[in-house]
């Protein structure tokens, strides 16, 4: 952190990929070319649960053009980030509509679907369970009746013999003694339908065994590093003998964290040695094939006292975690942690307990967790500052975070923190809070946003800092932008850190796990902080070879010189060396040289963060930062027939420092319209007894528009520097979505005094709503 | 991307599209495709032949004939129908149905004649070609049938139009030229999405008795005429508005389905026929 | 069974064997390698494979490669020259209006199509013409007004107009 002038961070340097994004030049993995490439079809369950008796391929192999078949049989093994709860292709059941349970690769698309056809499987139908109440309900029917016995991080806590994948307690103060204190109490409850994260680009990956036994996988993904680490551990490869590699990325939003279709590819792979086989899924299995969002049904009880200062707080968060939860059970635990969102609550508890059910499979989305729990609770401090009659901002700065407060896990927050207080007094500042304006139908509304990242302790990043011939800086890193801007932001960084012109940085952002250096995932919101980080480490190393070799040129005290724009100076002399005399070496006149090429490898680790205490989740350090931030909206709403229009979000979020104006704007932008779109519009509907989709396409599942994004949509940010964060920046990709739904509602209530407490607030919701208002008070 | 081999034909008559559809079973004629290939690609469809009508000469034009009516060929692109100047300005409420089909570069190729001959229950097109009480024009292996569109939906993609009869036109005739009116239509957003209803008042310039028309879609197994809300508009003009909603929220017969339900449709037919029928003024 | 077609693409005469049902969009990426537009649904609502066939913006993936026979096909390929961006690809860059990029080209060109028919649009003729162009990342905001200001570009009115 430092208060020096920067010269590249916190200016609009041209995005770094933009050139090739704009001319069509971009290369995502479906447009690489592979010779005599196979074509997959992967044959899953129309059944949400079911037991499967038998898989016969023998069929299946015989069409002309087969050059591979594969089912749980032949490749019997765990897979999951987290928890091991999945196997590549179903072995004993199948626990959602979409779970794999065989493949075929073949030389033509056609011969592909020909023989998915003629796979033949044999299922026993289980019963179905598709709401959390179902899956909690006592002798309810097991999702993995073996879920004791399977292998998953200490920090998740599966409950055998339960459908309870995880569950967190968080428990703070005495709520019980504090709640008989209170003068009001609220209890509410809300719920969170599955959403999918409709990139533009769906799952696609690529995989050849060659005859060697490497394997290689080309993928749309967010982490090549732990798809690497997860194929070795689930095929039992040396993680050397699996090169993952990753090109540009059209969208991610969590649904290619982790990982998804690469262990079908390698299977496939494996079994046709030699050659390239391609598993995608069509925009329709897009939707519930591979992983969507949990649902949440969450119930709260908010006490307060005569002033508006909350006394004790109770959340219960059932997640609906579908048939897998390998990666879900760490949003269910990150909603444990985060559970009392922007606020202090001194008496707490809370429960977060992920449940298996048989719709798709939840995994990571866009906030972690966070859009879904903040969607409850905001709406509840709301409806607590209205119960006892008190200006829902008022109420908000009376109970919020801040330095020296604490948070659910009993972690002090100090100066370096972040404000949410002022995020909040900004966003309720430019809605002209207070202002006594009232139109009718027409409403304002303010929800508050945090999250941490949600990782594990040792997720780390590192960097490779390169230079070419000319001086040319070469940037390695294994971070994707998968379009946050990443790869512009290293670039700023290192161009920063090592005075050089703009365009004398070239960032390596399509990661190559035989060349990259080492990164855990582009999740959690984290790169901007921990590449930047690294990048900041390894460009003050190149900085000191250089300086140390002119040093020996000019015979002058490397204290005494200074980088200047692509050279290296002595101020006092004069005398300056460009770069490219540098960075291979130095050679003096009589040919002697020394040094050699400059380059530097580094790392970024989080420090100092302690488990949460098992019983009670308290540690006075759980996770690495806290982002934290407020939207405030604008509707107007038709109450014949409900539809509403959001006229403008305003975002305020504390990120540290702006690293890149007009990018950080692009990111609040997306993420508010993101947030809309779940909010007003996406819900994954199943057929309530088969389980299956019946809106898996975008005809159906729709996303907002060019015309539905509001009038309005402003981006504000304050800058309290993070002291780990580079240059005080900290991560704000996810956040940007959190909090718009709950601050929707919250206008319309002010609009027309209705609530809707099931995502998403359709058309048809509000009007039954007015309705059901309209007969409790009936017109004189 | 079909599931068996096709065969692509192009036609450049009428006849040899007829003589072409004849000859083999599952030929189908294309238009626009906007629809048919994404039945293809989903197996719903699986033709062996498909016989392009584009090159037909006629078939792309839209022309004024002598009676005055005005006859858009079956080739033609929903864009093109919204923005030309004689649609505009004989027959606004067509435009406004066109452009609420699909989106831009859809309409660059959609046809109206393929949103006809679909008979989907949402189809808006529809709505004004009903109003407009327009005629289908088809070439088919017995001969050219006109076919007026009140009758022409059977069901959900069920038409009368004969088996290999291929549209050559649908015609809107001289006197619903001027018919003035409003389309609205509710969706789950606004860009781009099939109508979870859609209704269209208009009234036809020559006034008196017959001159109202009240269309209502996906509400119906059929884009709906209400011969009883029309005629209510008809002896009380706008001041029978309520009452034209509550005939129109009887005539229909909505499905719950993923776009909405039948309640809020049978509600939302009653709030819109009110406030159209009340902005004819 | 195939059949020869004759399509002009990005100016230049291409002439191929191709399967009746292959779409331009399969053609396009998978016969010329131009993989610009891209395959997001499928089903003609997302608008990333949009092209330009005879100047209007389409849907390639519900198009058929025969259908293209004897038309001219501009795909994002084709629009910078000699290296030098067009205008509307410049805006883009300069207003921060793609982040992951792969709706950028179907975008590009859906705009390009309006602005041909209609140089001057409102900021909700923009909009309408975009509606099936989705894009996950942007919110569109950046997208609109680098639309705008591409607009006054070509009009001649905007900074920077000389090119």
């Amino acid at each position: 952190m430092s208060d020096k002038p920067t010269r590249w961070v916190g200016t609009e340097v041209p995005r770094v990929d933009g050139l090739e994004k704009v001319t069509g030049a971009a290369r995502y993995t479906g447009d690489l070319k592979f010779p005599r490439m196979l074509h997959a079809v992967v044959v899953r369950s129309p059944h949400a649960h079911a037991r499967v008796r038998d898989v016969r391929l023998e069929q299946a192999a015989r069409v002309p053009g087969v050059r591979a078949v594969a089912c749980g049989k032949d490749f019997p093994f765990h897979v999951g980030i987290y928890l091991k709860d999945q196997t590549v292709f179903a072995t004993d059941r199948v626990r959602y509509v979409g779970d794999p349970v065989a493949a075929v690769a073949a030389e033509t698309p056609e011969a592909a679907r020909e023989a998915a056809a003629r796979v033949e499987v044999d299922y026993e139908p289980l019963p179905v369970i598709l709401d959390v109440a179902d899956g909690m309900a006592p002798g309810a029917t097991l999702v993995h009746p073996d879920l004791g016995s399977y292998e998953c991080v200490p920090w998740i806590t599966p409950k055998g013999g339960s459908n309870v994948c995880n569950h967190l307690k968080v428990r703070k103060g005495d709520y019980e003694a504090a709640l008989r204190r209170c003068a009001h109490v609220v209890e509410r409850s809300f719920s969170v339908p599955q959403v999918q994260h409709v990139p533009i680009e769906g799952h696609i990956s690529v995989a050849r065994m060659d005859g060697a036994g490497k394997l290689e996988v080309y993928t749309s993904a967010q982490s090549p590093f732990t798809v690497r680490h997860l194929l070795s551990a689930c095929f039992k490869l040396p993680h050397g003998d699996v090169r993952v590699v990753v090109p540009h990325v059209g969208g991610g939003f969590g649904g290619k964290a982790g990982i998804n279709l690469e262990p079908i590819a390698a299977a496939l792979a494996m079994k046709a040695r030699g050659r390239w086989v391609r598993v995608l899924v069509d925009r329709s299995e897009e939707f519930y094939a591979v992983v969507v969002r949990q649902g949440l049904e969450a119930t709260l009880v908010t006490g307060v006292d005569k002033q508006g200062k909350v006394l004790a707080q109770k959340l219960l968060y059932l997640w609906n975690c579908g048939g897998y939860g390998g990666y879900g059970v760490n949003v269910v635990r990150a909603a444990g942690y985060t559970c009392g969102g922007a606020y202090e609550f001194p008496n707490l508890w809370g429960d977060s307990i992920g449940v298996y059910t048989n719709r798709p499979v939840g995994s990571a989305y866009r906030g972690f967790g966070m859009q879904e729990i903040h969607w409850a609770l905001e709406q509840q401090m709301t409806m607590v500052a209205q119960e006892i009659g008190m200006d829902p901002v008022e109420f908000r700065l009376r109970n919020c975070l801040g330095p020296g407060k604490s948070t659910v896990t009993g972690q002090v927050l100090d100066e370096h923190s972040g404000r949410i207080d002022l995020c909040i007094r900004k966003v309720a500042e430019e809605l002209g809070w207070g202002d006594g304006r009232k139109e009718p139908n027409r409403g304002r509304g303010i929800a508050c946003a945090v999250k941490a990242p949600a990782m594990p302790n040792d997720a780390a990043s590192s960097v490779l800092l390169k230079f070419c011939e000319d001086g040319m800086l070469e940037v390695l890193i294994s971070g994707i932008d998968i379009g946050q801007g990443l790869k512009t932001v290293a670039a700023q960084f290192a161009a920063e850190a090592l005075d050089l012109p703009f365009d004398k940085v070239r960032v390596r952002g399509l990661p190559d796990t035989d060349l990259s250096p080492y990164d855990w995932q582009t999740v959690a919101s984290r790169q901007t902080w921990a590449t930047g980080n690294a990048v900041l480490r390894a460009a003050e190393n190149c900085k000191q070879q250089l300086l140390g070799m002119a040093s020996r040129a000019f015979d002058a005290p490397a204290s005494r010189l200074r980088l200047a724009n692509g050279t290296v100076l002595d101020p006092e002399t004069g005398r300056s060396l460009p770069f490219e005399r540098l960075v291979m070496g130095y050679q003096f006149d009589d040919g002697h040289t020394i040094g050699g090429p400059v380059a530097a490898a580094a790392s970024f680790i989080p420090e100092g963060l302690i488990f949460l205490d098992p019983e009670t989740s308290q540690s006075p350090k759980p996770v690495a930062k806290w982002t934290f931030g407020a939207q405030g909206v604008e509707v107007r709403v038709d109450p014949e027939t409900g539809q509403f229009t959001v006229e403008r979000i305003v975002g305020c979020y504390d990120v540290g420092k702006v690293v890149h104006p007009s990018l950080i704007r692009g990111q609040t932008y997306g993420g508010m319209i993101q947030g809309l779109g779940t909010g007003v519009m996406e819900e994954l509907l199943l057929d309530p007894q088969t389980g299956r989709p019946r809106n898996a396409s975008l005809t159906d599942y729709k996303i907002p528009t060019t015309e539905d994004i509001p009038e309005k949509l402003e981006a504000h940010f304050v800058e309290t520097p993070q002291a780990d964060g580079p240059l005080g920046a900290r991560g704000v990709g996810e956040h940007t979505m959190i909090p718009t739904p709950a601050a929707i509602s919250d206008a319309l209530f002010d609009a027309c005094g209705i609530r809707v407490t099931r995502m998403p607030i359709t058309a048809e919701k509000v009007r039954a709503a007015l309705q059901a208002k309209k007969k409790e008070q009936p017109t004189p | 991307m079909n599931v068996r081999p096709l065969e692509f034909r192009t036609a450049r008559s009428t006849a040899e599209a007829t003589a072409l559809w004849a000859e083999v079973p599952d030929a189908y004629y294309l238009a626009g495709g906007t629809d048919l290939l994404i039945q293809m690609r989903l197996g719903r469809r699986s033709p062996a032949r498909l016989i392009d009508l584009k090159r037909i000469p006629g078939l792309s034009a839209i022309e004024v004939r002598g009676d005055g009516a005005l006859s858009i060929g079956a080739c033609v692109p929903l864009g093109v129908i919204a923005a030309h100047p004689e649609v505009r300005a004989r027959y606004p409420l067509l435009a406004e149905c066109c452009l609420a089909v699909g989106s831009y570069p859809v309409r660059n190729r959609a046809t109206m004649a393929g949103n006809v001959c679909n008979a989907s229950p949402a189809a808006d097109t529809a709505a004004a070609l009903l109003a407009l009480e327009a005629a289908v024009e088809a070439s088919g292996p017995n001969g050219d049938v006109v076919l007026p569109l009140a009758g022409f939906f059977q069901g959900p993609g069920k038409t009368v139009l004969p088996a290999g009869a291929l549209v050559t036109a649908l015609v809107l005739p001289a006197k619903a030229a001027g018919c003035r009116g409003s389309f609205h239509r509710l969706s789950r957003r606004r860009g781009v999405d099939l109508a979870t209803l859609g209704v269209l008042v208009g009234r036809h310039a020559a006034g008196g008795a017959g001159a109202h028309r009240v269309v209502l879609t996906a509400v119906a197994p059929t884009p709906l005429r209400v011969p009883a809300a029309e005629a209510l508009l008809d002896r009380q003009g706008a001041a029978a508005a309520a009452q034209a909603a509550e005939a129109a929220r009887a005539a229909c017969k909505p499905i719950d389905d993923v776009r909405g339900t039948a309640q809020y449709r049978r509600e939302m037919v009653g709030v819109l026929v009110a406030r159209a029928a009340a902005a004819l003024g | 069974m195939t059949q020869r077609i004759t399509v002009r693409v990005n100016g230049i005469p291409e002439t191929a064997e191709v399967a009746p049902d292959r779409t331009l969009l399969t053609f396009l990426r998978e016969d010329l390698d131009l993989t610009g537009a891209k395959e997001g649904c499928n089903e003609g609502e997302c608008g990333a494979c949009v092209v330009l066939v005879d100047r209007k913006p389409i849907n390639a993936c519900l198009m058929l490669a025969v259908e293209a026979d004897g038309r001219e096909v501009v795909t994002i390929e084709g629009l910078a020259k000699d290296g030098v961006l067009h205008p509307l690809q410049r805006k883009f860059l300069e207003h921060q209006a793609l982040q992951c990029g792969f709706c950028t080209p179907g975008m590009i060109l859906t705009t390009l199509g309006l602005l041909a028919e209609n140089p001057s649009p409102s900021e909700g003729e923009v909009r309408r013409a975009l509606s099936g162009n989705l894009c996950r990342c942007t919110g569109y905001r950046q997208i609109l007004d680098a639309v705008q200001d591409a607009a006054a570009e070509l009009r001649g009115t905007g900074k920077g107009a000389a090119r």
